[in-house]
């Protein structure tokens, strides 16, 4: 049941945009709510398999974005000493490679540190990272345009040797995109879960003291989770930078996190569904809200069902459903119990 | 010369209002090991009720400043009650979606019935500055000063002084053993969210005359919050006081003589450092607190 | 909470179409409606309002009336592409006005190559909008070298010697610095410091202290009217006493004296808009009438500097619409360069810049320079 389930997932959203028809708005809204999706099954990594809350999570998702517009808009910046770093324009699809390895360097700096500094102080620590990372892009008007965005970047082009080039530009295609690397990202995460190294980030999560006490090395299992989870959001940044084709700093917002904080928890954290399926209720939630009311008014209901969920279902809906049909669950995590990590 | 005590005394001036942001925030911490989240939306409450209170019903400026207190008061221990006690013995990171949670629906609360453009609380200092040699100084930010002093030591006070403030510091060591003892704990919890709320709604109801209100000025605020709470170590009253007055000496000088764009990193490049230097804060968190 | 829950949500919503009316001529207006520029984007979208119902009530356009619809960019650049993607994908808007700020404006520009439509700026004042070679963008608001060269005959009179700048960091700001100071030099005056500051900045307190210790004669701020209220006032606290003038024309003059109070006496500012005495502008039968719609819907007077901009876009695009005779948007891009009438402040009639081929329009209005005097608006002679 369980290995069936996430097929039938992929071929209802395969043919989904055949059975919408030519419908741009929803198309796009699936779009981004496809890359927000990517964002929270990689966040899901570090949250839900190995237990840390990580509130900056933006910050990789949003390198990812700019490292792949410029690496595809080419900059010319001095960066000091009088000396100039110049870089032509590359195509988008070695700015999505490269986003994906940025991000996951800068993910290998928050594992390393996530060992140092534990619970709140390790929420507090990810946070000031993204609005630092925000800041910089912000300020660093050479570089990234500042304020005044990066607009023009290109559409993501796949070429393959005696096919010809093929240009990215149409919703639909976008989509298929989207969609192709959302299950990429999910074999991924379900390789490592089921294997080896995904019994030994349980173990730390669950018994960090007997996890030690058999051999497993936590640096790092954390490290390694931490990179590959950036990574991830790196290529989620990626995918939204060349779809929208403009980014600007409000890019690293903190309320983006919290889409993706939302998706997971609301989902079931520590689950392989529980991000698609958070990220699909949360992400097309305003297109259903979107008539009946305001935006403000959307935000407002977001949190109220944020703490309903956490209320009443506080292991998120896959597993509260799976617990109610009684059906033997995807692999999931009981809930962190009165976290020992936090320092008191 | 001139320029560096002007400052000097401007970040002096902010530090006060940084300090009663952080003591309302780390107390929370403190006491009930959770992070607030909702610290810039009671902060912006605050502001509007600071500004309804004056410019909407007229009510002199001075008395206003208690009503817009004792809003965040009551909307504290709204909050503690509605939201916070249903979810106790919960683990930290489901408060603090809580609290995020409660955070958005405040947010966006404001924004729903106030609207987004700015609003300006009138003052009755006078515009023009007292001069003391080379360095101006605004009444009305003394006075902003003055008060967030004076809130300080209130809150000393009361930790200090008072018998709900010795439960509190029994809470604070051991709530299991407070317990025992005869605390009752749950309305100690209440209590304590209840004066944070209500020091973040005075810092907001203070520097929104000073600057103007707005239904997003709490986001900046509460991550300065977070900046002088980790700087002074979680839970540190004390730490959190003079952690305020460091960040508004960074900033100042910061935007001063280094670059006007990274004034408000200045808060977060000193986060960063600190937890990786000094993990536990510049105060090792103090085994009580006040 | 920090920061604003805009971006996905936005980005999702942005692109439902909003509902039809059968027989009407739709036009778009992207303007901030939310966030830092809130203000002077309803400020717009009121004069924009205005105008459509003036132009209805003649009995409309092409013999049809004409319909707005108006999306907010909520003061952000990647909001406003949306939203500029939105109106003419979805709603299907043959012709738009927007997007207040220059960086808003640029962000949408790509998008009407994209989609080969144009649009009509009102406010924003950076060159890089009319020089990037855009043959989709027509601008009624002067570029801030318009502005500088506007001024220049002034300098002398006004005695400048040596000019620190405050200005925004954003193409408004920084536009405006670098073609002032240019000017500036020309004109032998002394350019010293620099500054800037973020656009939802509220303490520019440290900016000011090392403003107040340079020795500049004049500071030259560009920014808009909720932050220049800000400004004055902290000036104020610093007791910094230069001669100010402040650059852009969104700064609301009236605004500033309610909000401001005493601490903006003496500040002058660059303006393209009279509504202080109807007599000097170049229609003042329309600037009376306008002045009084605005009035009878119970806006604030403060707002007629800003909202003036979007009641002549909309009659520039209603002008287009009805000399071009079709709603096709290549036919009103066209038109465009024949349009040719007086508006509020000025001739409306586009000239071709930037690069051969692929000329922007650019109008160019009167500027005219106010100073603030005892709660009044007095237009000080040179």
């Amino acid at each position: 049941m369980s290995r069936f389930l996430p097929l039938a997932l992929l071929a209802g959203l395969v043919v989904l945009p055949l059975a919408l028809g030519p419908n741009p708005y929803l198309l796009n809204a699936l779009i981004v709510t496809g890359i927000l999706t990517i964002g929270a099954m990689s966040l899901n990594l570090l949250l839900g398999y190995t237990g840390q809350l990580s509130l900056g999570h933006i910050a990789f998702f949003g390198i990812g974005a700019y490292v792949s517009a410029l690496t595809s808009l080419g900059f010319d910046v001095e960066i000091g000493f009088g000396l100039r770093v110049v870089h032509a324009p590359w195509p988008a699809a070695v700015g999505f490679l490269l986003a994906t390895v940025a991000a996951g360097s800068c993910g290998y700096l928050i594992g390393r540190l996530s060992f140092r500094v534990r619970g709140a102080y390790f929420v507090i620590v990810t946070i000031s990272f993204a609005e630092v990372v925000r800041l910089v892009a912000l300020n660093w008007v050479e570089l990234t345009q500042g304020p005044l965005a990066l607009t023009n970047i290109p559409a993501i082009t796949l070429g393959l040797p005696g096919l010809g080039m093929w240009t990215l530009k149409t919703k639909l295609q976008n989509y298929y995109l989207v969609l192709a690397v959302g299950t990429l990202c999910y074999g991924v995460i379900a390789r490592l879960v089921g294997s080896q190294f995904g019994r030994a980030m349980r173990g730390l999560k669950e018994n960090e003291p007997l996890a030690l006490s058999v051999g497993i090395n936590a640096t790092r299992t954390l490290t390694v989770a931490a990179v590959i989870s950036a990574a991830m959001a790196g290529a989620a940044g990626s995918l939204y930078a060349h779809y929208l084709r403009i980014i600007d700093p409000d890019v690293f917002l903190f309320a983006t996190t919290v889409s993706m904080v939302i998706m997971v928890v609301a989902g079931g954290k520590g689950t392989l569904l529980g991000p698609i399926v958070g990220g699909l209720i949360f992400g097309l939630l305003p297109v259903a809200l979107r008539p009946v009311m305001a935006p403000e008014a959307q935000w407002i209901v977001y949190g109220l069902v944020l703490i309903v969920i956490l209320f009443v279902m506080p292991r998120g809906i896959v597993p509260g459903l799976s617990g109610l049909l009684g059906r033997r669950s995807a692999p999931t995590v009981p809930v962190l119990e009165a976290s020992p990590a936090v320092q008191r | 010369m001139d320029e560096l005590i002007q400052h000097l005394a401007n970040a002096l001036i902010l530090g006060g209002t940084y300090a009663l942001l952080g003591i309302g925030l780390t107390l929370i911490f403190g006491i009930m090991n959770v992070v607030n989240f909702t610290h810039g939306a009671l902060y912006t409450v605050g502001a509007y009720v600071m500004y309804l209170a004056v410019a909407g019903l007229g009510l002199n400026f001075f008395l206003a400043l208690p009503v817009a207190i004792l809003g965040g008061l009551l909307l504290g221990a709204a909050i503690e009650l509605l939201l916070l006690r249903p979810f106790r013995g919960s683990d930290i990171d489901t408060t603090m979606l809580v609290m995020i949670a409660a955070g958005i629906i405040l947010q966006s609360g404001t924004l729903w019935t106030f609207g987004g453009v700015a609003k300006a609380i009138p003052s009755p200092f006078p515009e023009a500055p007292l001069q003391i040699g080379p360095v101006s100084l605004s009444w009305l930010r003394l006075f902003v000063l003055g008060a967030a002093l004076a809130l300080i030591a209130l809150s000393y006070a009361l930790i200090n002084r008072t018998k709900l403030g010795l439960a509190m510091r029994a809470a604070f060591q051991d709530a299991d053993t407070a317990a025992l003892m005869g605390v009752d704990v749950r309305r100690i919890y209440t209590a304590t969210f209840a004066l944070g709320s209500s020091l973040a709604a005075a810092a907001g109801a203070l520097l929104g005359p000073v600057y103007v209100v707005f239904p997003q000025m709490g986001g900046l605020a509460e991550l300065k919050a977070f900046a002088i709470v980790i700087l002074g170590g979680l839970g540190n009253v004390t730490g959190a006081a003079i952690g305020g007055f460091i960040l508004a000496l960074a900033e100042e000088f910061g935007a001063g003589y280094v670059s006007s764009g990274y004034r408000d990193a200045m808060g977060f490049l000193i986060i960063i450092t600190v937890l990786l230097c000094k993990p536990t804060g510049l105060f090792a968190r103090a085994e009580r607190i006040g | 909470m920090p920061g604003r829950f805009t971006l996905t949500t936005a980005i999702l919503l942005a692109l439902t179409a909003t509902g039809a009316q059968a027989d009407a001529i739709r036009i778009g207006v992207n303007e901030p409606l939310t966030g830092p520029f809130a203000a002077s984007g309803t400020y717009v979208v009121n004069g924009a309002k205005i105008a459509a119902d003036e132009i209805n009530a003649k009995g409309g356009v092409l013999g049809k009336t004409i319909e707005l619809v108006i999306e907010d960019n909520k003061s952000n650049p990647t909001e406003a592409a949306a939203v500029a993607e939105k109106l003419i994908t979805s709603d299907k808007t043959p012709v738009m006005m927007g997007a207040w700020g220059s960086s808003l404006t640029l962000a949408v520009m790509p998008k009407l190559m994209d989609y080969e439509t144009p649009m009509l700026v009102e406010t924003s004042s950076s060159g890089k909008i009319t020089t990037s070679g855009n043959p989709y963008v027509f601008r009624i608001s002067p570029p801030s070298s318009l502005e500088a060269e506007t001024f220049a005959p002034m300098v002398g009179r006004l005695g400048l010697k040596k000019v620190d700048f405050l200005v925004l960091n954003n193409d408004f700001g920084r536009g405006a610095a670098t073609d002032f100071g240019k000017m500036l030099k020309d004109k032998g005056v002394t350019v010293g410091l620099v500054e800037t500051m973020d656009q939802g900045a509220q303490d520019m307190s440290a900016q000011l202290s090392k403003l107040k210790a340079s020795d500049s004669d004049t500071i030259m701020i560009t920014s808009s009217v909720d932050q220049l209220v800000l400004l004055f006032k902290q000036m104020a606290a610093l007791g910094l006493k230069k001669r100010v003038i402040t650059t852009g024309g969104s700064q609301n003059p009236d605004q500033i004296i309610a909000q401001a109070g005493a601490a903006a006496d003496g500040t002058m500012h660059l303006t393209t808009f009279l509504p202080w005495s109807p007599d000097r502008t170049p229609d003042p039968k329309a600037t009376a009438a306008f002045i009084d719609a605005w009035k009878k819907r119970g806006f604030e007077f403060a707002g007629v500097t800003e909202s003036f901009r979007g009641y002549d876009g909309i009659r520039a695009i209603a002008h287009a619409i009805e000399t071009a005779g079709s709603t096709d948007p290549a036919a009103i891009a066209k038109a465009f360069w024949s349009v040719d009438f007086v508006g509020l402040n000025g001739p409306i009639r586009f000239a071709k810049a930037g690069p051969a081929g692929k000329e922007s329009g650019q109008s160019k209005p009167d500027v005219y320079l106010i100073e603030i005097k005892d709660g009044k608006v007095i237009v000080p002679t040179l």
